[in-house]
């Protein structure tokens, strides 16, 4: 067929992984580690930009690939991290892996993300549950990085007891900033525990916000997005200012094999954030 | 487009020509009742004139039931290298709605990404398609799939005493200048293609009700007895996914060789329709049931792309209705979804 798309002429395709190293591993939780990966090649290390909310495949090789959101901020050029919790085989090989461990990165994708730019001026409220901070991190380093142009920011994070709450330092140092509000919870206590216990939701309606001029953000377990909707419902957010990343099953990353279709979009390249108000209709989403 | 006139007498000449100039792939008569899609040695084994869609559609030239991607040699220094197969040949005797379901194959791996393993093949690709009197089971004219308007080089239609030929690109005409005796088409090789085509659409007899789907399906959607009753039979055997030539979904899977050092990346086929498709680590599994597969299943095929392609992603070849050994039927289900609608 005489076709209108042109040849690849680079020596690369869609599935080629780029080899990286991993710098660092650090355990954050019992069943999560904190991965620092820089590029083997200086020029990709270099060229990767990404933005908060997008996410990575990550090859081990020989073995599989799966999806990672970044967690890192955009503007650390050097590096960027990726926070995995043990849970299969690729999240497994990487958790047996030390520093020094090659493995392989394709992305950044995602063409929704977390969107930084329409929430300058404005309030903003951040919903997490689990490893569901994870991908929001970035967007709160962003913000940090950037404080001026951002109005109020709340964090509100739920983790299953004291131990699983992943990034601890970076959770105590919030809670000492005063540029951010961290609302902290757990559903099962221990002694040591002196703060909220129960779901996120709890701790929703006590956040004060001009629903006109706030931006929510939720990540986590599939469950809760339901019920924090309802929350920010509740404080009659315009659904154009939920953001949800939403997780699926993915394979390729790049809108072809079709397992993260969630309705009429693909979690990959239409999200995996999206708006409340994008995903109305899909009655699957949430 | 070009018009042409190739005589039937010399049909064979062109034909043979073609065989023995090129890798020829085309339809072979497998058993009593199909067809499939093979290389051709000798004129003797091609039969156009099947009345059965063949059992596997072509889509495997272009998007193989398994396919390496990447190989890589992990050392102290890791070596990738994308794996791009492609090798000329010629796809003889495709029908127009298989055509059609190839270019819903060409969007796809061509949206947003642009897919070199698939592009690659569909490059070398030469198309010659064959008009072919419907199946029982084919409903192609009521997904406006029954005429292919482009994604061949060229299109025989046979008439009379002669085959009317389309050619679309200039690699169809090469191909007939060179190896076939044609001549320009005139006004009445017109007039008896038009009526032809006529009489073609008129043996088109299985009618599927989708004009209101897209709004009906909504309406449907959350009527549970609706789909227990649709899928309860269903096997979650996948069959219906793997005859379709529009199901493009994979698996992508990482594997090295014994040796430890040599390994690669490839895809395979995956099946909407089996409960593992929307399972994820941990057990979640974001479509857990039968009826919710198979509502997906028709969401996928007569909705979701006619927001983003345009056109159904279904193109009413009838295999999934041959393949299903539960009877299941997206025609019947359709019409008894309009059914419920207007009751
Ligand atoms: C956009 C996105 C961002 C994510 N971000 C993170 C993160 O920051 N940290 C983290 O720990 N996990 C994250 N996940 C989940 C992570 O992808 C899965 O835990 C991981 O795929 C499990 O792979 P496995 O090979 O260990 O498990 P297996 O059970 O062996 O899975 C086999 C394959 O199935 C697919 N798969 C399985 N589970 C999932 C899943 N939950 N999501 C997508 N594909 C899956 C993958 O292709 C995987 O390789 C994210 C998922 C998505 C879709
Ligand atoms: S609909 Fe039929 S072919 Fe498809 S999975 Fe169910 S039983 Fe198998
Ligand atoms: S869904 Fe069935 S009728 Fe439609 S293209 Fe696929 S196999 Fe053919």
């Amino acid at each position: 067929m005489v076709l209108d798309i042109k040849e690849n002429k680079s020596k690369s395709t869609i599935y080629v992984p780029d080899i990286a190293t991993i710098k660092k591993v650090e355990k954050l939780s019992p069943i999560e580690k904190l991965f620092t990966i820089v590029f083997d090649d200086p020029k990709k290390q270099e060229e990767f930009s990404f933005r908060p909310g997008q996410f990575v495949e990550l090859t081990v090789f020989g073995l599989g690939e799966a999806p990672f959101s970044i967690p890192s901020s955009p503007n650390n050029k050097k590096c960027f991290q990726l926070c995995v919790r043990d849970i299969g085989n690729v999240s497994g090989a990487l958790h047996r892996m030390d520093a020094g461990s090659k493995i392989g990165i394709r992305g950044p994708f995602g063409k929704g993300y977390f969107p930084y730019d329409k929430m300058r001026n404005q309030n903003i409220l951040i919903v997490a549950g689990g490893l569901g901070l994870a991908p929001v991190m970035s967007l709160i380093d962003y913000i940090l990085e950037d404080r001026k142009n951002y109005k109020e920011l709340n964090l509100v994070y739920g983790a299953l007891d004291p131990e699983s709450i992943i990034f601890k330092d970076r959770v105590k140092e919030f809670e000492k900033r005063k540029d951010i509000d961290i609302h902290l919870t757990v559903d099962n206590t221990d002694a040591s525990w002196k703060g909220n216990v129960g779901v996120v939701t709890k701790l929703i309606p006590a956040i004060e916000c001009v629903p006109e001029e706030t931006f929510a953000v939720v990540c986590g377990p599939p469950v809760m997005y339901k019920f924090v909707v309802k929350e920010l419902e509740k404080k009659n957010l315009r659904p154009e200012n939920i953001y949800l990343s939403l997780e699926r099953r993915m394979e390729c990353g790049v809108g072809k094999c079709n397992h993260c279709h969630i309705g009429d979009k693909l979690a990959c390249v239409d999200g995996p954030v999206f708006s409340l108000w994008e995903i109305r209709n899909l009655k699957e989403a949430i | 487009m070009l018009y042409k006139i190739l005589k039937k007498e010399n049909y064979t000449d062109f034909v043979e020509k073609l065989i023995s100039e090129y890798e020829f792939i085309g339809p072979k008569k497998k058993d009593k009742v199909f067809h499939d899609f093979v290389p051709i040695k000798d004129l003797r084994e091609l039969d156009t004139d099947y009345k059965k869609t063949t059992i596997a559609p072509a889509k495997k030239l272009l998007f193989p039931p398994t396919e390496e991607l990447v190989e890589y040699e992990v050392g102290d220094v890791i070596k990738v290298k994308p794996l791009v197969e492609s090798s000329e040949k010629i796809l003889f005797g495709i029908d127009a709605c298989d055509i059609n379901g190839m270019n819903f194959m060409d969007w796809i791996f061509s949206t947003e990404f642009i897919d070199e393993n698939y592009f690659a093949k569909r490059r070398k690709l030469i198309v010659i398609g064959k008009d072919r009197e419907p199946s029982e089971t084919c409903f192609a004219l009521s997904m406006g799939a029954e005429y292919a308007k482009d994604g061949f080089d060229i299109f025989l239609t046979e008439l009379e005493d002669r085959y009317f030929l389309r050619i679309a690109t200039s690699k169809g005409n090469e191909i007939t200048e060179k190896f076939a005796r044609i001549q320009d088409a005139t006004d009445s090789d017109f007039r008896d293609y038009d009526k032809f085509m006529d009489d073609y659409r008129s043996k088109f007899k299985l009618k599927i009700n989708i004009d209101n789907f897209y709004d009906d399906f909504e309406f449907i959607y959350s009527n549970e007895k609706y789909w227990e009753e649709a899928s309860k039979n269903c096997y979650s055997c996948g069959s219906c996914n793997l005859v379709c030539p529009t199901c493009f979904c994979f698996n992508v899977k990482d594997d090295m060789q014994l040796n430890l050092k040599v390994g690669n990346k490839m895809r395979e086929w995956d099946s909407c329709m089996i409960p593992e498709y929307g399972l994820v680590a941990g057990g979640h599994n974001f479509r857990p049931t039968k009826e919710n597969r198979l509502k997906q299943r028709y969401r996928c095929k007569l909705k979701t792309f006619v927001d983003k392609y345009g056109k159904y992603a279904c193109v009413g070849c009838g295999r999934c209705i041959e393949a299903c050994l539960a009877k299941i039927n997206i025609v019947e289900d359709v019409n008894s979804v309009k059914k419920e609608v207007s009751a």
